[in-house]
């Protein structure tokens, strides 16, 4: 819902279902004047401080009003760090420390997680939602979209798909979950970002969402900025 | 696994690995015969979704090798692969394929010998792991 200055609130929700900062996204281009608000949980927080990292937006230009998500909210997510900075709207939570879906797949074979992955990946019907509904996918041109790397035609997409996704989320996902939440096959997409945030804090100690670290993957082993020999976000 | 021969994809950069490889046949020495050499300017141009690709449609192995450190003709180009291949690993690791189908080492243009090896070393460990998964599965 959108409401500029002196309208009548009405009956608006705060249970936020759709990831807002996608939608700001959209938005931003288009209001070329003032300030924007926007709710923002900790991980539209998160993905802000990703985004404006990358010179996308503004950070002078954006209004955070802080909402505390609920414990269902919290529970649907597996969220482990659910306290935005400033709360305004709600209360704080408890985080939940374990996933457990990853818990029980990381302690079973290699042959079975494959098994598990495959007959989930199976259910994919390449609608793309989870590319569309992402607030740190910001990429011009999407790889995915390229026949080179993705077939282009027939369903499902194959493993590759899902394995670039991965790649690429690898050193932004803020795990709002809007991805598996808006996954018609309710394929455990986040289970997946998260197995792979663990390999990134193990890898590189990078941790996204901080306005202030730099993506290892856009760093040299020395930790300092690669200069722009090709053109990655 | 006796008949196995296993497929294996190695992309060689242009300026070390690939003369290396080069050395390697000049030199008449001997390697199994399993892998197919894709010569890239710089082995930062192994984007991780040809590997994925790779991997996801039946690739028993892929080799990445590049420049030592510090020798890269791009300055910083192997830094960069230095740091996005091992997050590759984890990803097909956490899909539930073993992470030693891809391996990543450095080969200069003078190590004809240490490209022999390699590639020995990392054939035998493939044919070890028997065929990719990914094989036989059709989506």
């Amino acid at each position: 819902m959108l409401v500029s200055r002196g309208e009548d609130l009405g009956d608006i929700r705060i249970d936020v279902p759709y990831q807002l900062i996608t939608v700001l996204s959209g938005l931003y281009p288009w209001v070329t004047e003032g300030k924007i608000a926007v709710l923002c949980r900790r991980c539209d927080e998160k993905a802000l401080a990703e985004i404006i990292k990358r010179g996308l937006m503004d950070e002078k230009r954006i209004v955070k009003i802080g909402l505390a998500c609920t414990k269902e909210q919290i529970a649907e997510c597996r969220c482990a760090d659910p306290v935005p900075s400033e709360v305004h709207i709600g209360e704080q939570g408890r985080p939940v420390e374990k996933d457990e879906l990853m818990e029980k797949l990381l302690k079973l074979s290699s042959e079975e997680r494959l098994k598990f992955w495959v007959a989930q990946f199976r259910k994919c019907n390449k609608c793309f939602g989870c590319t569309i509904s992402c607030p740190v996918c910001f990429c011009d041109e999407c790889v995915l979209e390229e026949r080179t790397f993705v077939a282009e035609q027939g369903i499902p997409p194959g493993l590759s798909f899902h394995l670039i996704r991965a790649f690429h989320m690898s050193d932004k996902c803020i795990e709002c979950g809007e991805c598996e939440r808006c996954c018609p096959g309710d394929i455990p997409l986040l289970t997946f970002r998260k197995m792979m945030a663990r390999d990134m804090k193990d890898l590189h100690g990078f941790v996204p969402g901080d306005a202030k670290t730099i993506s290892p993957l856009l760093t040299t082993l020395e930790d300092e900025l690669l200069e722009g020999e090709c053109d990655e976000r | 696994m006796t008949g196995f021969n296993p497929t294996i994809l190695a992309f060689c950069c242009n300026w070390c690995s690939y003369a290396g490889a080069d050395l390697a046949g000049v030199s008449r020495l001997q390697m199994p015969p399993n892998v197919h050499v894709v010569r890239v300017m710089c082995s930062a141009s192994v984007k991780p979704e040809y590997v994925f690709k790779a991997i996801s449609q039946g690739i028993d192995g892929v080799l990445v090798l590049g420049c030592h450190i510090g020798d890269c003709h791009y300055m910083t180009g192997n830094h960069r692969t230095a740091k996005r291949i091992p997050v590759v690993r984890k990803a097909i690791h956490d899909l539930g394929i073993d992470e030693r189908r891809v391996h990543l080492d450095w080969v200069s243009a003078a190590e004809g010998e240490k490209f022999q090896k390699v590639v020995t070393e990392f054939v035998n460990d493939i044919k070890k792991l028997g065929p990719n998964p990914l094989r036989g599965v059709r989506f």
